[in-house]
């Protein structure tokens, strides 16, 4: 297809269009309002971009965004050594840390396993979770990824990884979101939580 | 299942129209090319979000106007609701249920169920078993919406394993190999699940269709349904290994759902080569009944059946059969002919260049 802009503009909206979840109607509408904005406006983005790309780095053991060589998490002396929570991406932490419930340390992929974007186990930070296991004194491995079809393979592989390892490897559950009604649950969800059950137990003390 | 009331906005040739429907049977009648399969379409778009003619959404947004929708008021037992669905040439497709837009198009799916019969369903009988598979599979999407996930999950994860067979160019290290370990037990998982449906499935389907044959024929003839993939006794993840070299060699999953045939025979013979024309367009029209049969015993209420244009195609014997033959619910039968006697339709719809004519 012909260009249909001045080649600064084109190279705009393409560089826009290769962001996750932007398609090119998306990017086109991103290009044309950082054309209208102030020349200070834009500079500020540029400015935050590179200032971000500049001094934030990846933590050197678990791969969380940090802004030294190790994250706020992996230098926290409380947080338990022994139990390490694998998750795809940084912002799967957040998610998680806004829980409370998770007192551990982190492993961060930086993706899942999908042969359609390219992207096998050595493009994963692999190894160097199984580098980490011994040192650190883990005994227990969570399994966070997603849980659709690439989320689900890369979990997979990563318990086969570990059972020499002989640590305990456990997968997060799918479930109903607290607080909302079975109706409004979707199949999907529905048929896994019913498969992820648990035993109800009353104790058979109480009156 | 009850369409009470349907409008057409810039969907293929309506510019805006609207469509009161009988809740027995109502006739759609026009001359070619004025819009009768576009009603139909419209009312399948509603049921599936895709289009029976496997028209790409870009083909029904009428031409010149960048949205279509389509809105229907639906009845079921004592429920009603207003479903709605517009289609953009730009931006996302829109769902909305009593008003309230739903996250997905694909969660419109059960809101509404119709069976449409086509001259174009003779495919079933007559082409590859891409189309056969497709009508295992659609019909298990109408008896519980959770198989069209499981449906799209299979292709993915084909998809997946393809591209990783195609990378490896022939040859197969220790590393790949754990990463094809891998690939293989997430497609027999989803795989096993997904034969165990469709045998299931076509077990019931069965007596049902050699049924619908013989009311269609006015004769019993044996007529059989055979869904026997080799990978299914031994499961697929057996099968997958079985055939691992020849597909790093091929670079392509050749065994599993996605190749599996739904063999048909009539009189004991296979009914894409050696039926005749009336014995496969019969076939074809018996195993839209028995589905559509199915999924009303199944579901407790009856799809929308529409007949497209399939009248004409059939002599009167079989049509006078087929019309004496359907089940109780809402019928929309289009026909650019006269309607023949044994249709008795309790209203009659004229459609003229995209418009209803008073």
């Amino acid at each position: 297809m012909a260009a249909v802009y001045t080649a600064p503009v084109q190279a705009l909206i393409d560089e826009l269009g290769r962001l996750p979840g932007i398609g090119l109607k998306s990017a086109q509408r991103i290009a044309f309002h950082l054309l209208k904005l102030p020349a200070a406006d834009v500079h500020r983005l540029s400015a935050a971009i590179n200032d971000a790309k500049a001094r934030v780095r990846f933590c050197q053991r678990c791969f969380n965004v940090a802004d030294g060589e190790w994250c706020p998490i992996c230098l926290d002396e409380r947080r338990d050594t022994r139990v390490l929570c694998v998750v795809e991406e940084s912002r799967d932490i957040v998610a998680l840390e806004r829980t409370g419930e998770f007192r551990g340390r982190y492993h961060v992929l930086l993706g899942a396993m999908s042969p359609l974007e390219g992207i096998g186990p050595e493009d994963l930070k692999m190894k160097e979770l199984f580098a980490r296991l011994e040192p650190e004194g883990v005994t227990e491995v969570i399994l966070c990824t997603n849980p659709n079809t690439e989320g689900e393979v890369t979990a997979l592989y990563i318990a086969r990884m570990l059972r020499p390892f002989g640590i305990r490897v456990t997968r997060i559950a799918s479930g109903l979101p607290v607080g909302g009604d079975l109706e409004y649950a979707d199949e999907l969800t529905l048929g896994r939580a019913l498969e992820g059950r648990r035993e109800f137990a009353t104790d058979p003390a109480a009156p | 299942m009850i369409v009470r009331h349907l409008e057409l906005v810039d969907f293929r040739n309506y510019a805006a129209a609207t469509f009161d429907l009988h809740p027995g049977i109502t006739a759609v009648v026009g001359r070619n090319g004025q819009g009768k399969t576009n009603l139909a379409e419209a009312l399948g778009y509603l049921a599936t979000t895709d289009s029976f003619r496997g028209a790409p959404d870009d083909a029904v947004i009428r031409v010149g106007t960048d949205e279509a929708v389509v809105r229907a008021t639906v009845v079921d037992g004592e429920r009603e609701q207003l479903i709605e669905l517009s289609l953009s040439r730009h931006g996302r497709n829109r769902v909305q249920v009593n008003r309230q837009r739903l996250q997905r198009a694909r969660d419109l799916l059960g809101a509404l169920r119709v069976t449409v019969f086509s001259p174009d369903d003779l495919a079933v009988v007559k082409e590859g078993p891409g189309v056969r598979r497709t009508f295992l599979d659609r019909t298990l999407t109408d008896l519980a919406v959770k198989y069209d996930a499981l449906r799209l999950e299979l292709d993915r994860v084909v998809r997946q394993r393809n591209t990783l067979l195609k990378q490896l160019a022939g040859r197969l290290d220790d590393a790949d190999t754990s990463t094809l370990d891998v690939w293989d037990e997430r497609l027999a998982t989803v795989g096993d699940r997904f034969g165990v449906a469709r045998g299931t499935l076509v077990e019931r389907l069965a007596p049902m269709v050699a049924e619908a044959y013989a009311q269609l024929a006015g004769i019993g003839t044996p007529v059989e349904l055979r869904y026997d993939p080799p990978w299914r006794d031994g499961g697929l993840l057996a099968a997958l290994g079985a055939a691992r070299a020849d597909d790093v060699r091929r670079a392509t999953t050749t065994v599993g759902p996605h190749r599996d045939e739904l063999e048909l025979s009539v009189n004991g013979m296979p009914a894409r080569l050696q039926a005749s024309q009336g014995e496969q367009r019969t076939l074809a029209l018996a195993l839209r009944l028995a589905a559509h049969r199915l999924v009303t015993e199944r579901t407790g209420s009856a799809p929308v059946l529409v007949l497209d244009d399939v009248l004409s195609e059939l002599d009167q014997q079989r049509c006078t059969a087929l019309l004496h033959h359907l089940p109780p619910g809402q019928v929309v039968i289009t026909t650019a002919g006269v309607l023949p006697d044994a249709a008795h339709p309790d209203a009659v719809l004229h459609i003229a260049a995209g418009a209803v004519a008073g």
